[in-house]
């Protein structure tokens, strides 16, 4: 602990307290693996998190020398250590782990251990499913690793253009497994930031308003909101990907009117968000640590704040500077490069607002803020250069160059770059040991001569073109250059995690504050922090942070009223008092995690609507049916197991106080399934523009049987909300009743839509009859597979219902559920009359 | 519980729409006046959304935020949807 005079940014003053000695209770100790398999803990997972991104780190960075090898002469085909095909993947696969599997997850690996901190709560609102974001994750990477040894990954670029992402053009078993991946870790980014965005709008300290959150924590709500919906559209993607790979849809084959357009639309309505998504993060730890190592108050807070928030919604207006040479109009091109200069205003005053930091401050220039102020000039740069590709006439001249290898690397590379400040900034933190300053100083200085002997060189050699390895001769020394860069931004790398594991092993230990004119709340608790965190209840409604005796002042006194609606929990929270009997093991993350592997790797069997011939196909059936079967058990496993989570909404919660934590964060998944249903809408509805909207009709004869359907699931509706009234009543038989007649309706749903499709496939119409026949099954389908998980739940319901369940006053459960059911009606409603009427 | 009236009669007003949905093509507006028939058809479709949203659903009774939060993934859906398929008019 140093001075007490700290300026009082965020949220108030820290004050070091001593390590409470809570011990890690029902949880197994840290040297265990078991430890590792079951922990729920927000610290556990940002630890596992950290590393996993690390061994991603290290495998993108080996593919990236491999890269840096082929192109150190121009080569023809066949020549250099890398075969053609070899290098194709090489370079698809440096790009989706650097962007994928590296960068989010090592900011989501911070953001999972310092928010909770920062905010003042004990954990995630949703501490299994925040492990089983963890697990998909792991199992996502693993996916891609294993498809290198099923024929071949993916290699037609990171950005999977069509067409040259479907069979025909790349049949590899593995490529189909790589966008499996992708799909998976869509997944485990829903899952996250439906928990990070009720945790951090709902378990604030009281007196943690909005305007007092720390930076950091900010950038990372902004980020999980981004990704919520970014993340939802490219889960739409890669999906009627899947579809076009495994069930034989054509959505993107290269005949149809706007094939290859449509994926552009898609990918780059995630895309460009994307480039926020990875650096808001070390935008958020540049910002802490600015203001740290300046003794100073960021300048502007308030406008930076706001400028973020403008940066975030901007980021979804101006995909289409991405589309410059497709053959969208040129309205829509002069459009898209008025928005995106728009976007670079706020971002501008964000980077203004850093530099009049550290020339306000003293700055001491420890390792943290070297990185942080490497990233800033690294970022500028980058920004820069992203001004000319944001001009569509210079865009003709630079689009598929090493320009834009060059200019994404600046930017991207400047976010991991703030990442790694972050890294020494919280390594005392959440190791509780002292990193070796000199040699952490030395890293940096390898780094950044590295880092721009690797990439400026390649503006100079802008002429080569992108994802290439013959290129005009007189590049050969910029190339050879940029190749010693890598080697030497490799070693950069290596010096850092030597720095870092030798602290752990023999490291002094850490202060609780390492660091003078820190201010938030992570340096007021012990390094590393106690596994419930804090010795009290956090409290900053003195204005500086406070721990409260735990029980009933802290939920009080802490919300001025607002408590009161949150009703029973509190008071229920309240009443266990001081002994925490909250379980923090669970185990079936980590099953959910394996048999989403096993499943992925049975299905991606699947070709083109069948399996491979012989003891091939047997494999890759089997697999499939073992890791369905899994998942069923795991989830429902979960779904069975008592575990009691920290309950929101006693301190802040704008603006959503009053909305319980599991509701809110169903209807924060719902709005990301809208995102979803959007996607596959959207992209029927642009296919049918692109063909001629008139001359397109309905695949199905007649409406007849679609409003037959649409009866059914209305009436299921219905029959959800008088299970909700029996419930209230405390009618067992009601609820049970109800809840199979719902089921029952659903089953009539799912015959009639069997049927319809029988008679269509009986008559030819298969997935493939036409782009037109492909979005009627897909789109329906999807909304298909929504009806048949909702029956699952609804027969675990049932069975529950039986067993006494939901008529005790604990009627949540089927509220929310009901919440899913009617989201499903909802989406017939629109899917009905666009696929079977007009 | 007296919503359950409520409830009943907002079931059936659904059914209706949805008949009259249907009806629109069953009396052949489509062909005759297609851009008027679609319009029809999807405001039918509104409205029912926003029906079963707003009460099956509770809508109404809760904070607007949550309302908010569902209205910013439909207009990502919208601006997506709108501005992909202006480009290529
Ligand atoms: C002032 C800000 C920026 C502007 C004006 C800008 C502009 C652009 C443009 C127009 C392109 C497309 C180039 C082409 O393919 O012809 C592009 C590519 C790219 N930018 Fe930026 N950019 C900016 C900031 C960023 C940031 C902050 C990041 C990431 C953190 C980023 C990452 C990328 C990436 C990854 C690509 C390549 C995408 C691909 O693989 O095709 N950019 N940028
Ligand atoms: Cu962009």
């Amino acid at each position: 602990m140093t001075d007490d005079n700290q300026p009082r940014t965020d949220g108030g003053t820290a004050t070091a307290l001593p390590g409470d000695s809570h011990d890690d209770d029902h949880l197994p100790p840290r040297w265990s693996l078991k430890r590792w398999l079951v922990t729920t803990n927000h610290k556990d997972v940002g630890l596992l998190y950290l590393a996993t991104a690390m061994f991603f780190l290290v495998f993108g960075g080996v593919l990236a020398l491999l890269i840096r090898a082929q192109m150190w002469s121009p080569r023809a085909p066949g020549t250099g250590v890398l075969s053609a095909m070899a290098y194709n993947q090489a370079v698809s696969l440096h790009g989706l782990i650097m962007v994928f599997w590296f960068i989010s997850p090592f900011a989501t690996g911070f953001a999972n251990y310092i928010v909770p901190l920062q905010i003042g709560a004990e954990d995630l609102a949703f501490p299994r499913l925040n492990a089983l974001s963890y697990w998909l994750y792991l199992a996502s990477g693993i996916l891609v690793f294993a498809s290198f040894f099923q024929g071949a990954s993916y290699a037609g670029g990171w950005t999977l253009y069509a067409p040259l992402n479907i069979p025909a053009f790349m049949p590899s078993i593995g490529a189909t497994t790589t966008v499996f991946g992708i799909v998976v870790f869509c997944a485990s980014v829903t899952v996250g930031g439906v928990n990070f965005i009720t945790t951090i709008h709902r378990m604030r300290a009281p007196g943690l308003t909005m305007r007092s959150l720390p930076l950091f924590t900010w950038s990372w709500l902004l980020t999980v909101w981004m990704m919520l919906l970014a993340f939802a559209a490219l889960l739409a993607a890669v999906m009627i990907l899947l579809s076009d790979r495994m069930l034989g849809t054509t959505y993107f084959a290269a005949t149809t009117a706007g094939g290859s357009v449509l994926w552009t639309h898609l990918f780059w309505f995630f895309g460009h968000p994307e480039v926020y998504i990875v650096f808001f993060p070390a935008l958020g730890a540049m910002a802490e640590i600015f203001q740290t190592f300046s003794g100073n108050r960021i300048v502007g807070r308030k406008w930076f704040i706001v400028s973020m928030v403008l940066v975030a919604l901007q980021s979804f207006i101006v995909w289409m500077h991405h589309m410059f040479l497709t053959s969208i109009n040129l309205e829509v091109k002069t459009l898209f490069m008025a928005t995106t200069i728009g976007i670079s205003l706020p971002f501008d005053l964000m980077v203004f607002a850093l530099i009049y930091t550290l020339i306000k401050g003293r700055i001491r220039w420890d390792t943290p803020m070297l990185y942080a102020f490497g990233a800033l000039v690294l970022f500028i740069v980058g920004g820069i250069t992203g001004v000319f590709l944001g001009a569509v006439v210079l865009d003709y001249e630079f689009r598929g160059t090493y320009w834009v290898v060059a200019h994404f690397h600046y930017v991207m590379v400047s976010g991991v770059t703030g990442l790694i400040a972050g890294l020494f900034y919280w390594f005392p933190k959440m190791t509780g040991k002292t990193y070796d300053e000199f040699l952490g100083k030395l890293s940096f200085a390898v780094y950044f001569t590295g880092f721009n002997l690797l990439y400026f060189p390649l503006f100079l050699a802008w002429g080569t073109p992108r994802r290439v390895f013959a290129y005009r001769p007189e590049y050969v020394g910029w190339h050879r250059l940029a190749s010693v860069g890598a080697v030497i931004l490799g070693i950069a790398f290596l010096l850092i995690i030597y720095n870092l594991a030798k602290s752990i092993v023999a490291g002094d230990d850490a202060a609780a504050n390492p660091w003078p004119y820190s201010t938030t709340a992570e340096w007021a608790v012990a390094s590393p922090p106690p596994i419930e965190n804090f010795p009290g209840k956090p409290s900053y409604a003195s204005g500086n942070l406070e721990f409260l005796d735990d029980g009933a002042t802290g939920a009080a006194a802490a919300d001025g009223g607002t408590a009161a609606t949150d009703g029973g929990h509190a008071a229920l929270e309240s009443g266990h008092g001081d002994d925490h009997h909250v379980d923090h093991a669970s185990l079936w993350p980590a099953a959910i995690g394996l048999f989403t592997v096993v499943t992925a790797i049975g299905l991606s069997g699947l070709q083109v609507g069948s399996y491979p011939e012989g003891l091939e196909g047997l494999f890759y059936q089997g697999t499939s049916v073992l890791g369905v079967l899994g998942l069923l058990g795991s989830i429902t496993a979960m779904g069975y197991e008592n575990f009691t989570a920290h309950e929101g909404g006693l301190g802040e919660a704008w603006p959503f106080e009053g909305v319980e934590n599991t509701k809110l964060g169903m209807w924060v998944f719902l709005a990301s399934d809208v995102v979803l249903f959007g996607g596959f809408i959207g992209a029927a509805i642009f296919l049918r523009i692109a063909y001629g909207w008139e001359a397109w009709h309905p695949i199905p004869h007649n409406p007849i049987p679609g409003l037959v359907n649409t009866y059914l699931l209305l009436t299921s509706s219905f029959t959800v909300i008088l299970a909700l009234v029996a419930a209230q009543k405390r009618s067992r038989k009601g609820v049970v009743a109800s809840l199979t007649l719902t089921f029952l309706l659903g089953l009539g749903f799912l015959a009639n839509k069997a049927i319809e499709w029988v008679v269509l496939f009986s008559e030819g119409t298969g997935l493939d009859a036409s782009v037109r026949a492909s979005t009627y099954y897909l789109t329906t389908g999807l909304h298909m597979g929504h009806v048949i998980a909702g029956l699952l739940i609804t027969a675990y319901l049932i069975w529950r219902a039986w067993n006494g369940a939901y008529t005790d006053g604990n009627d949540e459960t089927l509220e929310y559920f009901g919440l899913y059911w009617h989201f499903v009606d909802i989406v017939w409603l629109f899917l009905f009359p666009l696929f079977y009427i007009v | 519980m007296a919503r359950t009236k409520l409830y009943t009669g907002i079931y059936v007003a659904l059914f209706v729409i949805a008949t009259l949905q249907v009806g629109v093509e069953q009396i052949g507006l489509l062909e005759s006046s297609y851009m008027l028939a679609l319009a029809l058809i999807t405001v039918f479709s509104f409205v029912k959304a926003v029906v079963v949203a707003g009460y099956f659903q509770h809508l109404v009774w809760e904070p607007r935020s949550v309302t908010y939060v569902l209205v910013l993934g439909f207009v990502g859906f919208l601006a997506l949807t709108v501005a992909a398929s202006y480009s290529i008019l």
